[in-house]
């Protein structure tokens, strides 16, 4: 997946970042987080597990958790469409697939296209570090209104954190 | 071999030689307290540590390499009788071996590792023995030969006249193209009657085809004995007596040259550094091959005239056990593609101008089949090692902590050859060396108390190993004092776990295994050495871990038995796959005792419990759909009874369908799910269908143990049975 984006020379402060949907909401995390989108495979429920569970699945003969990313962020469940996609992201201790309702595009976000916001408020909060907002300069002139492009960023690191 | 490898290599070897000292220090500590010496243990045990002090110095090992040299001194001055063998200096030996595991595993836990304290312990026991200086004059023994006999065998020689032990004369002609193989066959006949005490060779006889041997034996059998049992070798066997008798009776001198081409050696030299091979001053030039060491001669049977040879005696292989699991990994993927290929020769087989091929197809996936088993066959063999292995550090142990205590063991060790899959007795060691210490420091009583109660002053301490099925079954057993029954009951009623109405309820059995509880102790009986923060709980723990059960029974005053019962591999196993409301379980072959058609009228339900009478005995049921939560349960539905079956539990587990038994690779779950009850792994059944593998240790241990304490009236109990 890194593989497509072009290597650059660009300032540390310039991120990639991966959109995806959930329930309407546009969120990303950061491109060098996710190792591998997959689309999602039969998913084995394991009883008992934590609520946020979905179940495990074999990557290559090895055995991955799944976690339901709607859940974990406290938004309603709903069954996987055909477009829904399982991200593998690395927790530190093994690799988790989180489930996303759909995987959007690679967004390359500069500086002042990020707003370290804590807008967001209650147990999101954990999770957020900010808001994205892809071509904000060039929306500026059209309608800056627009909710159309605002990234929800998440920190890999904490989403993840509570699993293990 | 990179430097890492041949780091690996070292500290595999290392280890190997460690254990096997470990094991002759036993063996000698055994010998010693019944009173006899056994020279060739110590020998052994020096060859031991010069063999290390050897490998050490190679890689830079230098702390270890210091600790054998004084070891290495402190042996030599005992094989020559110049310090003797008493329970201390075992002690300092002991130490040694201890002291060398440690600087090799560099535990960071353990004390660190006083060289200074070490080596004053070694000076302490190494003051020279007075020396019985009984002269060898008395005996018609040539000088020439005397001369030459190295310190070792002087002493050997001493001790035998000594003890008044018979000296023999032997002389033989061996072939030299033969002379290994003639001096083995030589060993192996006077071995049971008499020690070798020496062979000189002389030069005399047979134009270079043949040499003359004299060796010079103690034996306390007469003439006509050792003769008959040296066969046709012995027929030049003579006594060898005081001048003071017959000294007209000696065999005459001159067929025994004097050894004129060997350097002759002060008997009062010190010992030197080098090993027992290199000491022996006698080989001459003409000699054939090695033939001073015993080890070393099968080397040269294939090439006699080559002194040396670089080849290895051992014909094994060390291999890191990752290897065996990637290996077994890929036979998982194989046998995953095995059914792929199956599932395309039924498509196939819809064809019929196909049919020809299909069979060819069908022939070829049976011999795959078959290799495939018994290339997996092959892995698990090779995994499995001897129960020995840990059981061998555990009489270290032993010895250790009887002594600490004052107490006197024996350790009785059967069934030391039962095989367990190598991780399987790594994980053991812990388990085992917690209930070992709780025997000794609970379980045996002093000598005294022993005594009192009409027992042989000596504990006996029994580790029995045996298979049974697909399954291993280790006792430890002592004869200690036992549990007492209203102690435990005291415990738990103090400590708030239950009310005594409801511990009279209780069968003793239940009541032992309260033992299991976290935070379990009878205060009063908890020492230093058992109470380092681990309890029974995490033995029991640990043994759940490895699919494994515990049991324990216990008399009060006459002693305490665990039962630890489990899988011989947890690599790869043969599984019965069922489905529960559609979806796929595994369940280890090994835990069914048998699968049955669940009658709804069967079921009778006992103390708020759904239970069916198989084979005139109760066995309790757990629905599988209802304890994983699994949609509505259909009473309506055929559904079977899966009677699985640890130690001597037994627990129905009803599922829906049964698909048939399968080889499956547990995969381990990831540690987001580690706490996730009744599950031992996942497994991979191909075609993107993942299966869980029942852990059916842990549910009997769950299910079982609840109803056990919901029984008893006690809920908190039962929680923490669940999240042990």
């Amino acid at each position: 997946m890194p593989a497509e984006i072009e290597p650059e020379n660009a300032p540390q402060s310039v991120r990639d970042v991966l959109s995806f949907t959930l329930a309407d909401e546009t969120y990303a995390l950061p491109l060098e987080s996710i190792h591998e989108i997959l689309k999602t495979p039969p998913i084995t429920p394991v009883p008992r597990a934590p609520a946020d569970v979905l179940g495990i699945i074999s990557v290559r003969g090895r055995i991955t958790t799944v976690l339901d990313l709607r859940l974990r962020l406290h938004l309603a469940h709903e069954p996987a469409s055909a477009r829904a996609r399982v991200l593998l992201v690395d927790s530190g201790v093994e690799l988790l697939g989180l489930l996303v309702d759909a995987v959007q595009q690679v967004h390359r976000l500069n500086p002042d296209e990020v707003e370290l916001s804590n807008m967001v408020s209650g147990e999101l909060a954990d999770y957020v570090v900010g808001i994205g907002r892809p071509g904000a300069r060039r929306m500026a002139e059209r309608d800056a209104t627009s909710t159309e492009e605002l990234l929800i960023l998440l920190d890999p690191a904490a989403l993840l954190r509570r699993v293990v | 071999m990179s430097e890492g490898d041949a780091r690996e290599e070292f500290l595999a070897e290392a280890q190997e030689i460690i254990e096997g000292l470990s094991r002759d220090l036993l063996l000698l500590d055994q010998a010693d307290k019944e009173g006899r010496d056994d020279p060739e243990l110590i020998n052994e045990v020096f060859r031991g540590v010069h063999t290390l002090k050897g490998i050490a110095g190679m890689f830079g090992y230098h702390q270890l390499g210091a600790v054998t040299h004084a070891l290495e001194d402190l042996l030599d001055d005992l094989r020559l009788g110049r310090v003797s063998l008493t329970q201390n200096v075992l002690d300092v030996l002991f130490e040694g071996v201890e002291n060398f595991q440690r600087l090799l595993t560099e535990d960071p836990d353990g004390p660190p590792v006083d060289l200074e304290a070490y080596a004053a312990a070694i000076d302490l026991v190494q003051a020279p023995a007075p020396l019985a200086r009984e002269t060898l004059e008395d005996y018609a023994l040539d000088s020439s030969v005397l001369s030459v006999l190295t310190e070792y065998e002087e002493h050997r020689l001493r001790t035998n006249i000594e003890q008044g032990v018979t000296l023999f004369r032997l002389l033989v002609r061996f072939s030299l193209a033969t002379i290994d193989s003639s001096l083995e066959e030589l060993k192996t006949r006077a071995k049971p009657l008499a020690e070798i005490i020496t062979y000189l060779p002389s030069m005399g006889g047979g134009g270079g085809e043949d040499i003359d041997l004299e060796v010079l034996l103690a034996s306390r059998a007469s003439l006509g004995e050792l003769r008959s049992a040296l066969g046709s070798q012995g027929e030049q066997l003579s006594e060898v007596r005081r001048h003071t008798t017959a000294p007209s009776q000696l065999p005459p001198a001159p067929s025994i040259p004097a050894v004129a081409s060997v350097p002759s050696r002060p008997t009062s030299a010190p010992p030197p550094g080098p090993p027992i091979a290199s000491e022996r001053p006698h080989a001459p030039t003409s000699a054939p091959g090695p033939m001073d060491e015993e080890d070393a001669a099968p080397l040269a049977k294939d090439a006699p005239g080559d002194p040396l040879s670089l080849r290895s005696v051992a014909s094994t292989v060390r291999v890191d056990i990752r290897k065996l699991d990637h290996l077994m990994n890929v036979v998982g993927e194989l046998a995953l593609v095995r059914s792929a290929l199956g599932n395309l020769r039924e498509k196939l087989r819809q064809h019929a101008d196909e049919r020809e091929i299909t069979r060819e197809l069908h022939r070829v996936g049976r011999t795959f089949e078959r290799h495939l088993s018994e290339l997996q066959d092959g892995i698990l063999d090779v995994r499995m090692v001897p129960l020995g292995q840990v059981f061998d550090k555990l009489a270290r142990i032993i010895r250790q902590v009887a002594r600490e205590h004052e107490k006197e063991v024996q350790l009785v060790v059967t069934g030391a050859e039962t095989e367990v899959d190598k991780l399987i007795v790594e994980e053991l060691s812990d388990p085992l060396m917690h209930i070992i210490r709780n025997a000794i420091d609970h379980g045996i009583e002093s000598p005294k108390m022993r005594e009192l109660g009409g027992k042989p002053a000596l504990g006996t301490l029994a580790l029995n190993a045996y298979p049974k099925g697909s399954h291993v079954v280790i006792e430890i057993e002592d004869d200690g004092a036992g549990m007492s029954i209203e102690r435990l009951v005291e415990t738990a009623v103090r400590r708030g776990l239950m009310s005594h109405a409801e511990a009279e309820e209780l069968t003793n059995e239940e009541v032992l295994a309260l033992i299991f509880l976290p935070g379990f102790t009878t205060r009063s009986a908890i020492t230093d050495i058992s109470g380092r923060g681990v309890g029974m709980d995490v033995v029991k723990t640990n043994i759940s871990r490895l699919g494994g059960i515990i049991d324990i029974h216990s008399e009060h005053g006459s002693g305490t038995k665990l039962t630890i019962t489990l899988p011989v591999t947890l690599a790869i196993i043969s599984a019965l796959l069922v489905r529960v409301a559609g979806r796929p379980f595994a369940i280890p072959i090994t835990a069914v005792q048998e699968a049955i058609l669940l009658v709804p009228t069967m079921v009778r339900t006992v103390e708020g419990r759904e239970v069916v009478t198989v084979r005139d005995t109760t066995l309790p049921l757990c629905r599988l759909d209802e304890l994983f939560g699994l949609g509505t349960p259909n009473r309506k539905k055929r559904s079977f009874v899966v009677v699985t079956a640890l130690a001597n539990r037994r627990l129905g587990l009803v599922v829906d369908e049964l698909e048939g038994q399968q080889d499956i690779v547990i995969k381990a779950l990831g540690r987001s799910l580690s706490r996730v009850p009744g599950f031992s792994g996942a497994t991979d059944l191909g075609d993107e269908r993942v299966a869980l593998v029942l852990d059916a240790a842990g549910l009997l241990e769950e299910l079982l143990a609840t109803t056990e304490w919901r029984r008893a009236g006690d809920a908190r109990l039962a929680e923490g049975v669940r999240h042990d």
